[in-house]
């Protein structure tokens, strides 16, 4: 014990007595320090990863086709979606993984998109209108109109009507604009004349001889003048709903209530349905609101900036919502609460838009108490029957209607455009999209094909020419908010059937179809290699021809990043503690050198080599762990403060890496320990030799003198 | 009287480069147990040869070197450095403290190589020496704040903490002055009677030699003379003033 105290105390003296340790000790301090940091944030993120990632879609396990031609990649990869062959014995599979002791729960899934695009403000006005037209005639059963007598759908025709002149105001006016900054052949004359007759009195006094005919007249000529139709691109992932909200629990719901059990229907991602579905004028300003709450302010940030002019300058979305008498309405309480006379509501809109840190608050909240329920906020309502239209490999045209029955969120991860841009749909829907052709499936296209003729075969084989036999979805959808009833017939027609929505089905119809990949949940999260190797083995002995991949491998790139950042960060490491190595060695060689009298007077005195090894080591031990333990100490102690600070999400694809709003760091005593290690090997490994060459000084050398 | 050293015609041979020199021609000698003996010679006379040799810090080319009744050819590395361990002490022309450890360690130091004592043996046994040095009221100080020959003395407290049977002193008194020097040597004489320490010192002063019991005088690697102190030093008079620096040929 005072042989080691003895040492420590020369130790320390020697290492006093030297500024090169300074440096040393400082790269040491550093490196600890950076691996005890960065590698705590960086086991913190893959925590909070592995919960975003596990419990947003992927579980712990995800099993899919081994004939699959691309990985699973539930996030999307490089090149769009993953190529997956479909699995058609769901039910035999999950019989199978039930059985391996792990497996808690195996949840089929299918993740496809679908190009919607929500028809513009017109067309959806003057299908409004011809529905209306069409419930008064008897044609039409819609269910939010039943039950309405024929004076009230005559009050809503005509405010509808007003509406639509409204329009036709409004763009008038956007026409003078613009005749006045261009050439008169810049603009199309029969444009021009169309809208010069459906501005005239005669053409709506007339309007009802045919109704029909003079919709048609609108919606040709009219509606395509307004360009601001959007395409959305509606990403949707099939599953047993139910299973899915039982097992991932963290789905909630936010708007409306879940799809009834065995039912179709669909659930729209909360910030999907925000971002793409909501106002755009009001979309702008939650976020205004957020970012301030966030301490950002719109005289500072530049992107703020643009969503206060992008807000004064698109005011039509709301502008064309309304009929005259909202028009003059909403411009009464504009010029209230502005202290204005502007007749105009566009120009009055844009004032009230020009919102500042200063009256944000007070702008917010006007709006959603005034304005907003004067128009549609969002694009689909919940309730709503969306449409969704796709084309099959197959080159058949899916249609399903599902009905919106709500949104939905997971906690902590609403912000994150990752796991709130995929919406939920009920297997059965997405099946009929997925146009995998069973055998109750082939017969119906053979009779559509009977029907159409040569040309549905002709287009099929051009495709494949082209395509090959990849079974890509072509997906595209149209208008949600459009219920066109008759365009299809055959499959079509009959899928979008009334009873089919209404529809409850079984479980084992629910399991029984084809699926393109399925969530296994485990019961014991740490035996997840174990899991995968004993799926791995069940497929292979009973012949289920799937492959079971980590969430990790399952989220393709994503799951990666963790794993290239821990791959930068030991390069740091590994790069300052090389570099510290060589000084190690360089200056313990030097310093070795300059004390061979002294070791020498120690060997001659009694000591053995041994004791000299465990000198010159203990000496850079001491340099190590000394430090390095300032090093650790100081991480740990910012690890801590972060902890208790928590480190804010820096933009909305952060809240999934960090699993919510916040990080808050933990310091694993894993790294700690590791750090120490790696601190023992380095000032070991690099002491090593100098301390070989001191145990060869011979204790002749304490006969001779310095000089 | 024991024999605690016994050197039967050793050769000591260097190579320097090409050829060969031989620094000791076969030289025999006793040291009896509680000698205090001076090995006398002028440079590269082998003095320093024959004390490494007798200290076990270095090996005959030929010949046999007994200490303590052991043949130190026949020893292993590690043998060799228990030995010195236990049963040399060791005083140094230079004086070779150890720096970084104050004087309290530099004295305890062989004693933690032995392994033998416990905290408070250990301190008794330190305080008691530097008491008998002279040096009990600097036992915290460093080296650098000693002078010459209070580092000596503390050289002298740390060859004998282990109570070794023998004590090689190379040139003790080499880097002091002469008033200094003879302190030195009177310590290492009150020593040797009062605990029968057996002392070896090398010396070409003639000052120094005349305490010694006895003479060994070293020329060109041989034993000229075992004589008295009084002979030596009568003999190193009659070479002059300088009997250190005259050629060896002007002695015979």
């Amino acid at each position: 014990m005072s042989r080691l105290t003895m040492l420590l105390q020369i130790a320390w003296r020697n290492l006093l007595a030297s500024p090169v340790n300074l440096i040393i000790g400082g790269l040491i301090l550093a490196g600890t320090f950076l691996f005890v940091v960065v590698g705590g944030l960086l086991d913190s993120l893959n925590d909070s990863m592995a919960r975003s990632v596990i419990g947003s879609v992927a579980g712990h396990i995800q099993i899919y086709s081994s004939k699959s031609k691309d990985e699973l990649s539930l996030f999307g990869g490089m090149g769009g979606d993953p190529d997956l062959s479909a699995v058609t014995e769901f039910p035999r599979i999950k019989e199978a993984l039930e059985q391996v002791e792990n497996v808690k729960e195996v949840v089929p899934m299918g993740s496809s998109g679908a190009l919607i695009t929500a028809g513009n403000i017109v067309d959806v006005t003057l299908e409004r209108l011809r529905n209306l037209f069409k419930a008064r005639d008897g044609q039409l059963d819609d269910p939010r109109l039943k039950g309405l007598s024929r004076e009230e759908l005559d009050t809503r025709i005509a405010s509808t009507r007003r509406h639509v002149r409204q329009m036709i105001k409004v763009l008038e006016a956007d026409q003078k604009k613009a005749l006045a900054i261009l050439k008169n052949q810049a603009i199309d004359p029969d444009v021009v004349a169309s809208l010069a007759k459906v501005s005239q009195d005669a053409f709506w006094d007339d309007f009802d001889k045919d109704a029909m005919g003079s919709l048609e007249f609108l919606e040709n000529k009219i509606a395509p003048q307004v360009t601001d139709a959007q395409m959305m691109f509606l990403r949707y992932l099939g599953t047993d709903l139910d299973r899915f909200q039982t097992s991932f629990d963290r789905m909630q719901i936010i708007d409306g209530t879940p799809v009834p059990k065995g039912q179709r229907g669909f659930l729209l991602a909360k910030l999907f349905y925000e971002d793409q579905m909501k106002l755009k004028n009001a979309r702008r300003l939650d976020k205004l609101r957020d970012a301030k709450a966030n301490g950002r302010l719109i005289a500072k940030d530049d992107e703020l900036k643009r969503f206060v002019k992008e807000n004064r300058s698109q005011t039509r979305d709301i502008v064309l919502q309304m009929d005259d008498l909202k028009t003059a309405e909403a411009t009464k309480k504009l010029q209230t609460f502005l202290a204005s006379t502007e007749p105009d509501l566009t120009t009055l809109l844009s004032t009230f838009f020009d919102t500042t840190d200063e009256n944000l608050e007070a702008r917010h909240q006007y709006f959603y108490k005034e304005l907003a329920p004067m128009v549609e906020l969002y694009k689909v309502r919940v309730g709503d029957t969306l449409t969704i239209k796709a084309f099959t490999r197959g080159g058949a045209i899916q249609a399903v209607n599902v009905r919106v029955y709500g949104t939905f969120s997971f906690t902590g991860l609403e912000k994150s455009p990752l796991a709130g841009g995929t919406s939920l749909m009920d297997l059965m829907s997405f099946r009929d999209l997925y146009g995998y052709l069973t055998a109750d499936k082939a017969e119906e296209l053979k009779q559509l094909q009977r029907d159409t003729g040569a040309k549905t075969v002709s287009r099929e084989s051009a495709e494949d020419a082209l395509f090959g036999e990849g079974n890509t979805i072509v997906a595209e959808a149209t208008a949600g908010i459009i219920d066109e009833e008759n365009s299809f017939t055959g499959v079509g027609r009959r899928l979008r059937e009334d009873d089919l929505v209404k529809r409850v089905y079984t479980d084992s119809e629910i399991n029984g179809g084809v699926i393109l990949n399925a969530a296994v949940m485990v019961k014991d999260p740490t035996k997840l290699t174990e899991t995968i190797a004993e799926i791995n083995r069940v497929s292979q002995e009973k012949n289920l021809s799937i492959k079971a991949v980590s969430w990790q491998q399952a989220s393709g790139i994503l799951g990666q990043i963790i794993t290239f950042f821990r791959g930068v960060l030991f390069l740091a490491v590994l790069f300052i503690f090389g570099i510290a190595m060589v000084i190690i060695n360089n200056a313990m060689m030097m310093a070795t050198m300059q004390r061979t009298q002294t070791i020498g007077t120690m060997r001659a005195i009694g000591a053995q080599r041994s004791l000299i090894l465990t000198m010159v080591l203990t000496e850079s031990v001491v340099l190590g762990v000394l430090f390095g333990g300032v090093g650790i100490l100081l991480g740990s102690g910012v690890m801590a403060w972060l902890h208790e600070r928590g480190i804010p999400a820096p933009n909305d694809v952060a809240y999934f890496f960090f699993s919510g709003p916040k990080l808050l760091p933990q310091l694993s005593s894993g790294n700690l320990v590791i750090a120490l290690i790696i601190i023992l090997l380095v000032t070991l490994i690099s002491t090593l030799f100098p301390a070989l060459i001191a145990t060869r000084v011979s204790p002749l050398r304490a006969m001779q003198s310095d000089e | 009287m024991n024999s605690i050293v016994s050197i039967r015609d050793v050769v000591k041979e260097y190579e320097l480069g090409t050829t060969v020199v031989q620094a000791l021609r076969g030289v025999s000698l006793e040291v009896m147990k509680g000698e205090f003996l001076s090995i006398a010679g002028p440079s590269g006379s082998g003095k320093t040869t024959l004390l490494n040799l007798i200290g076990c810090v270095d090996t005959a080319t030929r010949g046999v070197v007994e200490v303590a009744g052991k043949d130190t050819a026949k020893l292993t590395e590690r043998e060799l450095t228990d030995l010195r361990l236990n049963t040399i002490g060791f005083i140094f022309q230079s004086f070779n403290l150890v720096a970084v450890l104050n004087v309290f360690q530099n004295v305890e130091f062989p004693l933690l190589l032995q392994r033998k004592l416990g905290s408070k043996e250990r301190r008794d046994r330190v305080m008691n020496l530097l008491e008998q040095v002279g040096l009990h009221t600097h036992a915290k100080h460093r080296p650098s704040e000693l002078s010459g020959g209070q580092r000596q003395r503390v050289a002298v407290a740390r060859a004998l903490v282990t109570d070794p049977l023998l004590v090689l002193a190379d040139e003790p008194t080499a880097n002091l002055d002469s008033a200094t020097g003879n302190q030195i040597i009177d310590l290492m004489k009150e020593l040797n009677q009062k605990k029968g320490t057996t002392f070896i010192f090398s010396t070409h002063d003639h000052k120094v030699m005349q305490h010694a019991n006895a003479v060994i005088r070293l020329a060109d690697g041989k034993v000229l003379a075992r004589e008295s102190a009084k002979d030596a030093v009568a003999h190193a008079l009659s070479l002059g003033e300088a009997p250190a620096e005259a050629p060896a040929g002007a002695r015979v």
